[in-house]
């Protein structure tokens, strides 16, 4: 088992460094980030200056080797438009970030069990064919939308809830909700057909012959089985939130977290920021695949995960 | 019954009195588009610091709402000493927020910090004419120039004061102390920025007694912050919401767009007649109608802020004319040829649309136009790049230091960043207005750039741009034309 972490940490390690390489040129290679930094204005001697200053007048193999060597103390550089490490900036959103998808995907998850599981109980019934049309309806509306319309009823018509920012718990409502609705779908179908998948197997067929009661054949046997389907899903979700909904979701509500950080670093030419955002992203995007491989194991002791 | 409803009238007489004698709280919130990285005021030059910070730190010189120059800590407007010196006297009884006296070591601090190339400052743009500053006396300090720069009074109106000592040694970028109407209070990252109302400051307590600072880039969510109560202030409204607001402002702001033709370009664009046909061809009163709803005008004939000094009045819009249009590109053998039209979309206002609108007016007099909108670094490079000029390139050009300089020279001098001419005598026309002291003997060198710009049709200007404003009901505040969001000129009915 630690040799398997082990490795995959190793493996996880490269990744990351693979993507970070990507990024890394190509944050060089399209446009002329010393163009991007300074003002229209400046002149041609002051950009020579200021590309000396920053390192980038430097060979991109040894601009390169350099990025690697700093990463092993975290050191990412000064971000250019926030003139403090960029480290520092990463590190103070990362958390709004983590609190948004947490609630968002958190109350997906904990609502989609018990509506997948009402929906498989009675299939075509009318709460399934309910849950149903609903999840149809959330899977199909873009997230950007989904946000402004939340906006337009519980803020601006309603003014239940505050429109953007993130002072309060309330201001975590909207966005979580948003960033979740799609998730919730997604799991809730997973979890509806995995159940209903499991209870036609003969195994729940034969437990209820001899005469289990329902609900104890679903909890013991059959719910292990759909958790795994659903927690492969739910990690896919989370992956899919940190790389790229975020980023929506965080815009559109002026949440201060990390895909908004991005954006505007990426506007403002900041490759330092960017390229210690991109590092955080997938160093976070190993861990959790590792982390869901250990669950696994958790939940299923038969998963082989050497 | 008699004594109740004396008792009741007392109480509402009390009431009444209590209300009347302490001012109700104003508190207001502003969403501005981006938040600050910094609030050093020598460092950057982007929007979000300066909606702050200038309410926070003062300048030598100032500018009234309509952009009339003005002295601000300078007790008068400077005197010249010399070709390359100015002599400012400074207000008496003026003190920074942290209790420091303003004098000229705080000038002089200023100064030195803002030019030091250690500080690598983005405003150097702005300031790079300046070698140093001196201390006279207490009150008088003296500011000299590499060359004559006859426009360092408007320059003065940029540069920011701050504290010698704090200055020197304080934490300036993150706890800002200044001698303006609005002290920082706080700054949650991400959040907001607070600022409250100096009752020290030298020109009389400000109205509103407390400011949030919120950041929000998206339009639509600023505009529901706006409907939904929370803002009392936003930047940028797009015309079409104007009437959908509880209250607008609008004002002539300081972007003129222009569309600079690529004269040297091999081709029909090097041929007067063509250009001037590209010009008659344009209704941009439509535009200003279908576009801008009325909120823009057409530009006065060439690229220059009407406010700006050296605009010249004389120049008149160019008329709508495409039959004339037609019979040029027929003459210059134009006609069905192609030209290149490139910009970018998303920085500035309506500017895909301008584009796309002037091409199609293009094509209507017989041209053939390819339009490119651009990713905005590869828009910088086309723009200020040494490749092959596109025929025409859209910029929002802005002018901050409301003098012509930098609008002539940026796109009319040949060696412009962004001029695609190779007009000699043009440049040196520009070259003799940067360094002419006389005030009157400079404005003729400008009327007569301006003048041959125009004759030979160096650019298509298109509009003045004007800000609007959405605001709460509550708000009272009449925009200015130098875009800052002075809290002091603000104030809220409750």
């Amino acid at each position: 088992m630690a040799r398997y972490i082990l490795a995959r940490l190793w493996q996880g390690l490269l990744v990351v460094l693979g993507v970070t390489l990507v990024v890394f040129v190509v944050t060089r290679v399209v446009g002329n980030p010393v163009d991007l930094m300074l003002p229209l204005s400046a002149t041609a001697e002051q950009r020579a200056a200021f590309a000396q200053q920053i390192g980038l007048d430097q060979p991109l193999p040894l601009q390169f080797a350099r990025f690697v060597g700093d990463l092993v103390t975290l050191d990412f550089g000064e971000s250019v438009w926030q003139r403090r490490p960029a480290a520092e900036v990463v590190f103070e959103r990362l958390p709004n970030t983590m609190l948004l998808i947490a609630a968002g995907l958190g109350a997906a998850l904990l609502l989609a069990l018990p509506l997948g599981i009402i929906a498989a109980t009675r299939p075509d019934g009318p709460v399934d064919r309910l849950i149903v049309s609903a999840g149809l309806l959330g899977l199909s509306m873009p997230q950007f939308w989904v946000g402004l319309i939340l906006i337009t009823i519980f803020a601006v018509n309603l003014k239940w809830l505050p429109t953007s920012g993130a002072t309060t718990w309330a201001h975590l409502i909207l966005p979580a909700v948003t960033l979740g609705l799609a998730p919730l779908a997604r799991l809730t179908m997973l979890t509806r057909s995995a159940v209903i998948d499991e209870l036609n197997k003969p195994y729940v067929k034969t437990a209820r012959a001899k005469g289990m009661p329902a609900h104890r054949v679903l909890g013991i046997h059959a719910l292990r089985n759909v958790l795994i389907g659903v927690l492969t899903l739910a990690g896919w979700e989370l992956i899919l939130a940190l790389s790229g909904y975020t980023v929506v979701v965080e815009t559109v509500f002026a949440w201060p977290g990390l895909g908004l950080t991005a954006i505007q670093a990426i506007q403002r030419g900041d490759l330092f920021l960017v390229q210690a955002i991109v590092f955080v992203i997938a160093a976070l995007i190993v861990i959790i695949n590792l982390a869901l491989d250990l669950a696994f194991k958790l939940i299923d002791p038969r998963i082989d995960v050497r | 019954m008699l004594l109740p409803r004396l008792c009741l009238a007392g109480a509402v007489a009390l009431g009444t009195a209590g209300l009347a004698v302490p001012a109700v709280a104003q508190d207001i919130t502003i969403a501005i588009g981006s938040e600050p990285s910094t609030l050093d005021p020598q460092l950057r030059d982007d929007g979000g610091e300066r909606q702050v910070n200038d309410n926070i730190y003062e300048t030598l010189m100032a500018r009234s709402a309509t952009g009339e120059l003005m002295p601000g800590l300078a007790e008068a407007a400077p005197t010249q000493i010399d070709e390359t010196t100015w002599e400012f006297e400074l207000r008496d009884g003026v003190t920074f927020h942290n209790g420091e006296p303003f004098n000229a070591d705080s000038v002089v601090t200023s100064v030195e910090r803002i030019i030091d190339p250690a500080n690598n400052s983005e405003q150097m743009g702005y300031l790079n004419t300046i070698s140093g500053a001196e201390k006279v006396d207490d009150d008088t300090v003296r500011i000299t120039t590499t060359g004559p720069d006859p426009i360092l009074p408007s320059r003065m109106y940029w540069m920011k004061m701050i504290p010698a000592e704090y200055g020197k040694t304080g934490n300036i970028g993150e706890e800002p102390v200044g001698t303006g109407p609005y002290k920082f209070v706080s700054w949650d990252r991400g959040n907001d920025i607070v600022l409250e109302a100096n009752a020290d400051y030298w020109d009389g307590e400000p109205a509103v007694d407390k400011v949030t600072y919120r950041f929000v880039g998206e339009s639509g969510t600023r505009l529901s912050g706006l409907m939904a109560g929370e803002f009392d202030v936003i930047t940028n409204l797009l015309p079409e919401f104007v009437s959908t607001v509880p209250n607008a402002a609008a004002v002539d702001g300081l972007e003129t767009s222009v569309l600079i033709l690529g004269t040297d370009n091999e081709g029909p664009m090097s041929d007067p007649k063509v250009r001037e046909a590209l010009n008659l061809a344009i209704d941009r009163d439509a535009m200003v109608e279908g576009l801008f709803q009325g909120y823009a005008t057409v530009a006065g004939g060439h690229h220059i802020n009407p406010r700006a000094f050296g605009f010249n009045a004389d120049l008149e819009p160019y008329a709508y004319d495409p039959e004339k249009a037609r019979e040029l590109i027929e003459e210059a053998g134009a006609k069905g040829k192609t030209i290149r039209l490139v910009g970018e979309s998303g920085r500035w206002l309506k500017s895909r649309e301008q584009i796309e609108t002037v091409a199609q007016y293009w094509t209507e007099i017989g041209l053939n136009v390819e339009i490119e909108v651009q990713e905005f670094s590869q828009y910088l490079k086309s723009l200020m790049g040494d490749g092959p000029r596109p025929d025409a390139i859209f910029v929002a050009n802005s002018n901050e230091l409301m003098d012509a300089d930098r609008e002539s020279s940026f796109i009319y001098h040949m060696e412009g960043a962004a001029a695609s001419n190779s007009d000699a005598e043009m440049a040196k026309m520009i070259d003799d207005a940067r360094v002419t002291t006389d005030t009157g003997e400079r404005e003729a060198l400008y009327h007569a750039i301006f003048q041959k710009g125009r004759d030979l049709n160096y650019t298509a200007p298109l509009f003045n741009l004007q800000d609007i404003y959405g605001m709460s009901e509550r708000m009272s505040w009449q925009p200015r034309t130098d875009q800052k969001l002075l809290i002091k000129e603000m104030s809220v009915s409750e």
